[in-house]
């Protein structure tokens, strides 16, 4: 009966050693003793800075690659969640806390980056999907910073000033995203395909940049 | 020289074939046992250890307890999303690193294109760098139970139409899920090993399977 069973060999435990080879297996070593064995001290400090520097970036755009190829998402989630905060009616009373728009706001961002991802990728793009969702979240900063403005804004008594207040302000902020993100993006189509690829974005932060205009709090 | 001699005379009660130097040795080489044995019991890096478990398993508890906890359905939803945050990062950063010596993250070279990188320690000699196995399988215990746990969340809530709660629970199993592949992806490290590894399992089952139907038949 177990004759046939025989010839199989079972390895009892498969070693997990080994050599990883990609292109830049320079830059791997480096990792492996740099990376691997750093403190957490080091591994918090590095990731902060990259954080600050992109947000840098966003500030002050100019046409950088570097930028680009360290991603990471931990921006965009900070930039979300202070903007949904911000965006919250705020009562008091429990049955309608806010729930809805606090999710709603996530959704619309995230879901709203992924479209814009997924038609770029489809026009031809020569960018990573985490890339875009990266640039296009950290370009919220500036109408994160509108949000603010009108929250301090709206202490102030309701009026026509107040509305044009918060209307340049939101327009601005609203302009500056839009060639952040493009400094960033447009590069990576081609040339007969940039506004098929740029217009979507257009859309997203206009859709974010109402949100922010018509707020009011109750 | 005296303590052989009264083991040896101990071990003729008990002997068996094995002659007395093999009893001897084995004996004494119970002092230097720990040295030549590379996995240790005990827990080297406990604030890690601790970490590990603390994040996923408070932001589980914050999401089954949230109505006892406060009545802001919000302040809910933000906790758990940084709780989510916090856990993400430090196991991919840190735990996954000093408690087994694995790591994966993303590399993106001149060219645009993205690869991902698996990588593991290897095996080295010195004491400082092997790997535990109560850690080892605090990490693997905690990094399989607590997707799993959320995945059923989200079925829960999809079932039960409490449609609100169902952007945490993606999010929660989005981000636990990635780790979890990413690090099983460190250890087997390809795909190709993974369907091998896959295929010996199920012939070691077959194998035990049938070997136990034999004995006790």
């Amino acid at each position: 009966m177990f004759a046939g069973l025989s010839d199989i060999s079972i390895s009892q435990d498969i070693p997990v050693e080994g050599e990883i080879t990609i292109p830049m297996r320079s830059r791997i070593r480096e990792f492996d003793s740099s990376t691997l064995n750093e403190s957490v001290q080091n591994t918090i400090m590095r990731d902060l800075k990259a954080v600050g520097k992109k947000f840098m970036h966003v500030l002050y755009p100019r046409k950088s690659n570097t930028l680009l190829r360290d991603w990471d998402l931990w921006g965009p989630l900070i930039l979300c969640v202070t903007l949904a905060l911000m965006l919250q009616r705020g009562s008091v009373d429990s049955e309608k806390d806010g729930g809805p728009q606090f999710a709603e706001v996530f959704v619309i961002v995230w879901f709203g980056a992924v479209t814009i991802t997924l038609n770029s990728k489809l026009l031809g793009g020569n960018i990573s999907f985490f890339q875009s969702l990266c640039v296009l979240g950290y370009c919220i900063l500036p109408l994160t910073v509108a949000m603010l403005v009108c929250r301090l804004v709206l202490l102030a008594e309701p009026g026509p000033i107040n509305f044009m207040v918060r209307l340049f302000v939101v327009i601005v902020m609203f302009a500056w995203s839009i060639v952040a993100s493009t400094a960033f993006l447009a590069d990576s189509q081609p040339p007969n395909r940039k506004a098929l690829a740029v217009y979507p974005v257009f859309l997203f932060y206009f859709v974010i940049s109402w949100m922010i205009l018509t707020f009011t709090p109750q | 020289m005296l303590m052989r001699k009264i083991y040896q005379k101990d071990l003729k009660r008990q002997e068996t074939d094995s002659n007395d130097d093999i009893e001897d040795v084995s004996l004494f080489d119970a002092e230097e046992e720990t040295t030549s044995r590379p996995k240790k019991s005990k827990i080297r890096h406990p604030v890690a250890s601790f970490f590990h478990l603390f994040f996923r398993v408070s932001a589980i508890i914050v999401y089954l307890l949230c109505e006892l906890f406060s009545s802001s359905f919000i302040a809910c939803m933000v906790t758990i999303i940084l709780l989510l945050s916090c856990d993400f990062w430090a196991v991919k950063n840190v735990t996954g690193r000093l408690m087994v010596g694995l790591r994966w993250w993303n590399h993106i070279d001149e060219d645009g294109k993205s690869h991902w990188v698996f990588e593991s320690r290897k095996a080295s000699p010195q004491d400082s760098k092997t790997v535990s196995e109560a850690e080892s399988r605090i990490f693997w215990l905690g990094l399989i139970a607590c997707p799993v746990l959320w995945v059923i969340f989200a079925f829960s809530a999809l079932f039960s139409f409490r449609v609100k709660w169902l952007a945490v629970v993606i999010m929660g199993v989005v981000l636990q899920g990635a780790n979890l592949y990413g690090y099983i992806r460190c250890k087997v490290g390809s795909r190709k090993d993974l369907t091998s590894m896959a295929t010996s399992y199920l012939g070691k089952q077959f194998l035990r399977q049938t070997t136990g139907d034999d004995q006790t038949s």
